[in-house]
């Protein structure tokens, strides 16, 4: 048994329903104990493959063995209750009537009786920090603590394998953490899917690279990260993410365009913001809330005193955890909400009956394309919001096709929303807001659920855009790139505003976004490094020894400045 | 509109409760066993949708829709609908427990009606489908329309003025849904053709293993 | 008493007896509707950690409807339900009302609950209270309230009693839905159906299209408020009518390719086709006493009811 593969899958091909292809000729061993990420951009087939492993999908053509033999029939069944797979959105999973429930489904399903069933999922629950929401029925629960509850109706299955499909998507810094010590501590077998790759780099030895539904690479992790090009060739390079300076970025075209617009937003803060100072004195702020008050209908209280001024062309973020009050926040400027009556916009106050008229100047892209996209063409799409500004349709004609071609999409006008790729439906939802030329756009987790190259391509946009905007995010490195303040939330009100580098470098900062930011930083160092290492290999043993006489191994921040330098000097 | 408790006599009251007993075990055996789940949540959907309010003039109206669950669901309709109105009685107390079984003929014998004519007459072009589909939801309220009278009319003379009305105000209510299941429909045509065949059926659901 | 009656009634009084409270009702209901669904729970927060209902010391609620068997109550309650369904005479009916009212207090549920169950009532009754006293038949014996010279507007006192009553009717079983849900978890209740002989499936649907009416109907106030955002308003409009169309349409798509998700979900975790029973029920003396008397109580109205003719 010691040497044979857990999983072995040998020419695996799939098709869906309607004939197009989603894997051909895919071969891969995955050993008992192994932590394999699967990597991929979207459309990949990553999915499908974690389906087939799982056994919800039969294979079309090869095998695929599970401890030796094809997964079906009794064996299946059995195999099933050794395998946990935690799925994208913890609602498909959390189908119990409560927490409970759903826990000890799965205990259940394996033969244990109701009380050690109870005895398993109170456990798991436990481990997952949720035992006092044990009784709590599943729609009465955060984002975070659903996924985690999602996660402990597998744990309680004591499973031998887990599956994960993109574990963190959407996740606020502090739970991220928690869910990567969760896995970090998790000792089976591990297959993840995550775009995430400073978050697999910290949770997995093993990277399998799927493309165009083949497997293109099957490297450690370590191999992955370090290869730029390969990265780059499967839409994987999120080398942008990490703080590179400028001069280093030999082709990314994000970053590209970023110079020949003068100095990003992120690295230039300080005169950008002198040149908004400037003005302040001369314009009223675009939007401005003053001690405004928000109460939710069933009395909870959401925004409390709440003080905000957004200057015409500021880039501003919003950063705070799960529930601090952001969306409450969005929904009353855009008119969508209407809470106390000091909202003021470029100077005048907004009446009750002005609030219902916000949407004609604030633009909202939504967190989940999926809840603005309801059209059955683009085309469609992107009247839907012109045809009701009283534009005429010459214009909205116009005003569409420009938007279009500012996102990319132009000659996308027939194709079917519901049918275009995660990364195309992101820049249609931001081309539909774009086209009615809002005065202040709003992006709600813009990155959540992309691609690196999604992401890129969306940073691409967004540099040019030169409106004012407000970001809320939990990506820090987002944030650092196209904003030049920051304010922080926390429970209904603001409590920091900061310049963004200012932010950045806040060590309180840290204690906010949870260590996720932290580990972030040394991650992101850590593969930078790597793949110096592996672009310049000749000063790599060098640089180690001399890392090693000044006793730096331990210490990555310290070692990029200095890996920086020495690279400066040894090479022309 | 839902029948409350104590408008029809006990004599209609159960034998609703039969022949809906009936039917949905009918319905029950139209369905692959293990898809039951999927009607489910497929029906808390359906429900959900029957509480969104469409203006008319200065009031509004919510959607019934029969026509769309039948045409949508086929033979699987008719226990989604009863599920559907089960909880409706059950959590909101629209439509009283004792006439339950009645409700769910009311609204599941059009809905199978209707998923029948659809499938019939859906021909294989998207603005066919938009039609028939509209003349679905249409037909689909009509009948729960007249099916309410009838069984108000059960009661005696005295509900005869109160049936008449029932109709009346249907009336509006069956453009309405005519229009919006042929927009539904005509959407789904285009976007998720797979979606008008009637899912659920015994001989279409997926088998995995 | 063959004869019909005629009562010449003023003209000032018909807004007095009919607009009026009317339009009370009119505003009342929307405004107590709004008010009770506003309000939160008071006091602390509940303790999730132990089941809903267990006080934590092993008894299950306070009440003696918490614990009762939940197949006896769904047993007995359903069978008072329908004969209180079958009452014909207002006196009888206004009793029932009172006995319902009595095991409300009794079982101590949620009092903002009740009334919003019996303000979903108030449409269907509030058409029939209206439209019943016009249109009723006059028989003989009947007495017709007439409103000064408008010979067309005749009010059948009939009508209005026979409205009364289907609305006592309905409002009696009404406030006896809340004591049999709301004391014990609807899973025991569902749980304590299949034992009755329904399926146990047909529970399981229940408890999932419950769970799934919270997702779906996030989706849909999330779609609405993308649609708001970009400047849609609902008129009476062929427009409004196609957005709307498309709304339903998109919420019918998610909720097919979530079903297939959760199925998967499902299967993941090993399921076969069958749920795991939820616990053991066990019927003891006092539960049978109970539904005893309570049936007596019953037998006993329609008896009451019998008498009057």
């Amino acid at each position: 048994m010691g040497d044979m593969p857990l999983f072995c899958v040998q020419g695996l091909a799939y098709a869906y329903p309607d004939g197009i292809p989603a894997l051909s000729s895919v071969d891969l061993e995955i050993f008992s104990g192994d932590r394999t990420a699967l990597v991929g951009p979207n459309g990949s087939g990553k999915t499908t493959l974690i389906k087939l492993l799982s056994g919800l999908l039969a294979p079309k053509q090869g095998h695929i063995l599970y401890k030796g033999r094809p997964l079906t029939e009794n064996h299946l069944e059995e195999s099933r209750l050794t395998m946990g797979v935690l799925f994208q959105d913890p609602d498909d999973q959390l189908f119990g009537h409560t927490v409970m429930d759903d826990a000890a489904f799965g205990p259940r399903n394996q033969g244990k009786s109701r009380e050690a069933a109870v005895r398993c999922a109170r456990q798991a629950l436990h481990q997952v920090n949720l035992a006092h929401l044990a009784y709590k029925e599943p729609h009465n629960l955060s984002y975070g603590q659903k996924k985690r509850a999602a996660l402990a109706g597998i744990l309680a299955m004591q499973p031998e394998v887990l599956i994960l499909d993109e574990p963190t998507a959407n996740l606020d810094p502090g739970q991220e953490a928690v869910f990567l010590d969760l896995l970090k501590a998790f000792d089976g077998t591990l297959i993840c899917i995550s775009h995430d790759l400073i978050f697999l780099y910290e949770l997995c030895e093993k990277a399998v690279v799927l493309h165009h539904g083949s497997i293109h690479h099957n490297y450690t992790m370590r191999e992955l990260v370090s290869r730029r090009s390969a990265l780059r060739d499967h839409g994987l390079d999120f080398s942008f993410r990490m703080a590179i300076p400028a001069s280093d970025v030999p082709d990314a075209n994000g970053a590209r365009v970023h110079e020949e617009n003068g100095p990003g937003p992120g690295y230039t803060p300080s005169c950008d913001c002198a040149k908004v100072r400037e003005s302040h004195s001369v314009h009223p702020p675009l939007a401005c809330m003053e001690n405004y008050e928000y109460v939710y209908p069933d009395g909870t209280p959401g925004l409390q005193d709440f003080s905000l001024d957004i200057h015409e062309g500021e880039k501003t973020a919003i950063v705070g955890e799960n529930g601090a009050g952001k969306s409450t926040l969005l929904a009353c400027l855009c008119g969508l909400r209407q809470g106390g009556e000091d909202l003021f916009f470029k100077g005048t106050r907004v009446t009750k009956k002005q609030h219902k008229a916000l949407w004609r100047r604030v633009g909202l892209v939504f967190q989940d394309c999926a809840d603005q996209l309801f059209c059955a063409s683009v085309k469609e799409e992107m009247m839907f919001g012109l045809r009701r500004l009283g534009l005429s349709s010459d214009q909205c004609r116009h005003r569409a096709a420009d938007a279009l071609a500012r996102v990319g999409l132009s000659g996308f006008e027939n194709r079917v929303p519901l049918h275009l790729s995660g990364g195309e439906r992101k820049r249609l939802a931001l081309g539909c807001v774009l086209a009615m030329d809002p005065d202040l756009l709003i992006l709600d987790e813009p990155t959540a659920g992309l691609d690196p190259r999604g992401e890129e391509q969306l940073m691409a946009i967004l540099d040019t855009f030169d409106k004012t905007l407000l970001l809320v995010s939990h990506d820090l490195f987002f944030i650092e790139k196209l904003t030049h303040r920051t304010l922080v939330m926390h429970q209904g009100r603001i409590i920091r505003d900061l310049p963004t580098p200012d932010f950045m470098q806040d060590d309180k900062l840290c204690r906010f976004n949870g260590r996720s930011f932290s580990y972030r930083r040394h991650t992101a160092t850590a593969i930078r490094q790597l793949q110096h290492e592996h672009e310049h290999p000749i000063c790599r043993k060098w640089q180690r020894c001399h890392f090693r006489q000044m006793g730096l191994e331990r210490c990555p921040g310290q070692a990029r400045s200095l890996c920086n330098r020495v690279l400066g000097d040894a090479l022309p | 509109m839902h029948i409350s408790d104590g408008v029809l006599p006990l004599a209609v009251t159960i034998g609703g409760y039969a022949a809906s007993a009936g039917l949905a075990t009918w319905s029950a055996r139209r369905i692959h066993s293990r898809d039951l789940p999927k009607v489910a949540v497929v029906t808390s959907a359906f429900f959900v949708a029957s509480l969104v309010h469409i203006p008319f003039g200065p009031t509004s109206t919510h959607l019934l829709l029969p026509g769309l669950a039948g045409a949508l669901l086929g033979p699987a309709a008719f226990v989604a609908i009863g599920l559907g109105l089960l909880l409706q009685s059950v959590l909101f107390q629209f439509g009283g427990i004792t006439a339950l079984g009645a409700n769910a003929v009311m609204m599941g014998v059009p809905a199978v009606v209707c998923g029948w004519f659809f499938q019939q007459f859906k021909g294989r072009t998207q603005a066919r489908q938009a039609i028939a589909g509209g003349l679905a939801g249409a037909l689909g309220t009509a009948l729960a329309a007249v099916f309410l009278a009838a069984l108000l009319v059960a009661g005696g003379e005295d509900f005869f003025g109160v049936a008449k009305l029932a109709l009346a105000a249907h009336v509006p209510v069956i453009v309405i849904e005519g229009v919006i299941s042929g927009f539904t429909i005509g959407f789904l045509a285009r976007v998720k053709p797979v979606l008008l065949q009637s899912s659920f059926q015994d001989a279409a659901g997926p088998m995995h293993d | 008493m063959t004869e019909v009656h005629h009562i010449q009634v003023p003209l000032g009084y018909l807004p007095l007896l009919v607009l009026i409270p009317a339009a009370v009702a009119a505003v009342a209901v929307p405004w107590l509707r709004s008010r009770f669904r506003k309000q939160v729970v008071p006091g602390s927060v509940p303790d999730w950690s132990i089941p809903p209902l267990d006080d934590g010391r092993g008894g299950l609620g306070t009440s003696l409807i918490h614990r009762w068997d939940v197949r006896c109550k769904i047993m007995t309650m359903l069978a008072y339900s329908f004969a209180v369904a079958s009452l014909r005479h207002l006196s009888a009916a206004a009793a029932a009302v009172l006995i319902s009212l009595a095991v409300l207090l009794a079982a101590k549920v949620s009092f903002h609950k009740v009334v919003l169950r019996v303000l979903a009532l108030a449409g269907f009754l509030g058409m029939l209270l209206i439209v019943m006293p016009l249109t009723v038949p006059a028989n003989p014996g009947d007495t017709l309230l007439v409103f000064g010279s408008l010979d067309w507007l005749t009010v059948n006192v009939r009508g209005i009693v026979l409205a009364a009553t289907i609305g006592a009717k309905a409002m009696a079983v009404a406030l006896l839905m809340e004591p049999l849900l709301a004391t014990a978890p609807l899973p025991v209740t569902l749980h304590g159906l299949s034992r009755l002989g329904i399926p146990e499936m047909a529970g399981q649907m229940v408890l999932l299209s419950y769970r799934y009416l919270h997702v779906f109907s996030h989706e849909a106030r999330r779609m609405t408020v993308g649609m708001k955002a970009r400047g849609f308003e609902k008129k009476t409009s062929l427009d409004t009518l196609r957005a709307l169309g498309n709304f339903l349409g998109m919420i019918f798509v998610r909720s097919f390719e979530r079903t297939e998700r959760v199925f998967d979900a499902m299967q993941a975790r090993g399921y076969k086709g069958r749920f795991p029973e939820p616990g053991q029920l066990q019927i003891r003396m006092p539960d049978i006493l109970l539904t005893g008397v309570w049936i007596a109580v019953g037998t006993a109205l329609v008896w009451f009811d019998w008498m009057k003719g």
